[in-house]
């Protein structure tokens, strides 16, 4: 590999990297918001990395002394492939169906604040997982709430989850939180949607084993368009 | 999404004025990666649209989009002790005898806020630089695993269990203290390959960005190898049947030590990862959070390339063990 085109990879790159944070959101589909900066930093130092490699020469070619590893350094265009071409979008219905119910943090039953107001309630959906398992006041109880997801059908025909996958650092480590939805026919998997319901309190006293979501009855439907931060 | 994104592209196939000078070929190679990505984007976007493969991509783009800024940032710093920091300075910050250098090098690790990507750049650049092998390898097994923010984010995804924090860190240490005696007494120098100082030709910001460029181009490949194993055992191994195993005890220790070798999860999110696999005992847990820092597939590929294959195919079984072990007894004894 020659200087030339090792410094021509960098700022290729890094100009998708410096593309896809500072141009774009669609960074928001790998990563939390908060990591936009750090991104942004690692494309200008790439494509400075570059752009300098371009311009100046080294004195004395050493590339002999371990030319053998800089093969490797093809590879740095599979991420710009995977970008382009693929366009990865954020993790849909098929990550959510093979993902594990996650275990919420416990939070403290006494934490969750009455819900004020008087029309349904938007809340994320973590929130409204936590308030149906770990609320002892149980403020969902006739409530009205809005939840926002994408769309995974159930095994069982007719009902589907409102889901919304849950990124702590990147899509790798995403899990789905998922609600039942009763009561509307399925759209289509991976549509968005926000979906009007009440709670259906659960009849089992203690959280019984295997995989188990709260259940929404639902009363109103409305598409809406993928929000640009698709993780909770 | 990506609809004007002409503006960077063309650049790159701009010839830059330096082609006139001399000696550097054109780089075919190169052009045809830029046709490649312009044909490709023409006439095969259209039909990648399965879901298991953008499933596959979107992990593969996220493990390398993570990495990359700590990559960087680690290269950086790497470069920065190369170019920087005289070696008369290591001889003086850590002990003589290098039996004592080990520990010490291994509690500085909790000193780099980074996850493992940081570390390899930096241990490589600290055994450049004359640090003992044994003292550098201590801090790279520590750093990833006991820093705080990676102890704030186990403290976040394990409230109320503050044991958990502390084994988590008491492991770590003991594990990466213990891998760097072992080195100590057993390791030879011809195993390990230590990289040579970037010497003299021009300033020290020449030499700096020099070693930058070697240090990103190279370990950035080996990143690229791993993210690709991590995003496709992440899409092809079913969580579900691990909750199968979750409830023997003694084969859900190895189970998740294999699995943080597997997943290649950045340390800064692997404990809300292994909080969210309730069907495993605690110790097993804490095994996940241990070896996971150490021994991962993204980390065993960068290592191969930093230091060789001859020092990975021992490192990493030795580091893989004793950490399986030391969390056993850990998480036996404490939680």
């Amino acid at each position: 590999m020659s200087r030339v085109t090792q410094s021509l990879v960098l700022a290729l790159l890094g100009g998708v990297v410096l593309w896809i944070s500072g141009f774009s959101t669609s960074y928001l589909n790998y990563v939390k918001p908060g990591f936009r900066p750090f991104l942004v930093g690692a494309g200008v130092v790439l494509v400075v990395l570059g752009v300098a490699g371009l311009f100046t020469k080294r004195k004395h070619d050493h590339d002999h002394d371990h030319g053998h590893g800089h093969g490797v350094a093809w590879l740095l265009c599979l991420p710009v492939f995977a970008i382009l071409l693929v366009a990865p979008p954020a993790l849909g219905s098929f990550a959510a169906a093979r993902s594990q119910a996650p275990a919420l943090p416990k939070r403290d039953p006494g934490a969750f604040a009455p819900l004020a107001g008087g029309g349904p309630v938007d809340m994320p959906i973590g929130e409204f997982i936590g308030r149906a398992w770990d609320d002892d006041k149980k403020s969902l109880t006739g409530r009205a709430v809005r939840l926002t997801g994408f769309v995974v059908p159930a095994r069982r025909g007719g009902e589907w989850y409102v889901t919304r996958m849950q990124i702590a650092c990147c899509a790798a480590d995403a899990f789905a939180l998922k609600v039942l939805v009763k009561g509307i026919k399925a759209p289509p998997r991976d549509t968005w949607v926000e979906v009007t319901g009440t709670w259906v309190p659960h009849t089992f006293g203690k959280m019984p084993n295997g995989l188990i979501y709260p259940e929404l009855a639902g009363t109103g439907l409305a598409r809406v368009p993928a929000p640009a931060e698709p993780y909770e | 999404m990506f609809g004007s994104r002409s503006g960077w592209d063309d650049e790159g196939v701009l010839p830059p004025d330096s082609w006139g000078r001399g000696t550097s070929r054109l780089p075919w190679g190169f052009a045809f990666v830029v046709v490649l990505l312009v044909v490709g984007r023409l006439t095969l976007t259209p039909h990648l649209t399965s879901p298991a493969l953008r499933t596959w991509a979107t992990v593969f783009v996220a493990v390398c989009v993570q990495a990359l800024p700590f990559l960087v940032f680690g290269v950086a710093l790497s470069a920065a002790i190369t170019a920087f920091v005289p070696a008369s300075f290591w001889t003086r910050a850590l002990p003589r005898r290098p039996a004592a250098a080990v520990p010490v090098a291994g509690l500085a690790g909790a000193v780099l806020p980074g996850c493992e990507c940081a570390s390899v750049p930096v241990a490589s650049g600290l055994m450049a630089r004359g640090v003992t092998p044994a003292a550098a390898l201590a801090f790279l097994l520590a750093s990833p695993a006991i820093n705080p923010v990676v102890l704030v984010s186990t403290a976040v995804a394990f409230p109320g269990q503050p044991m958990m924090v502390l084994c988590r860190f008491g492991a770590s240490l003991a594990v990466a203290v213990l891998t760097g005696w072992l080195w100590l007494r057993y390791g030879r120098h011809e195993w390990l390959r230590v990289p040579s100082p970037p010497h003299g030709a021009g300033g020290r910001l020449a030499r700096y960005g020099e070693a930058m460029r070697h240090d990103l181009l190279h370990a950035g490949g080996f990143l690229v190898v791993g993210a690709l194993a991590a995003a496709t055992l992440n899409v092809a191994v079913p969580r579900e049947w691990l909750d199968a195993v979750g409830g023997v005890p003694w084969l859900a220790v190895p189970v998740m030590a294999v699995l943080a070798v597997l997943l290649s999860i950045c340390s800064e999110a692997d404990a809300f990862v292994a909080a969210s696999m309730t069907a495993f005992p605690a110790t097993a847990k804490l095994a996940f959070l241990v070896v996971g820092p150490m021994v991962d597939l993204k980390l065993i590929a960068l290592q191969a390339g930093t230091f060789g294959r001859a020092f990975t195919v021992r490192f990493v079984p030795v580091t893989f063990a004793l950490a399986v072990l030391v969390s056993a007894l850990f998480g036996e004894v404490l939680l």
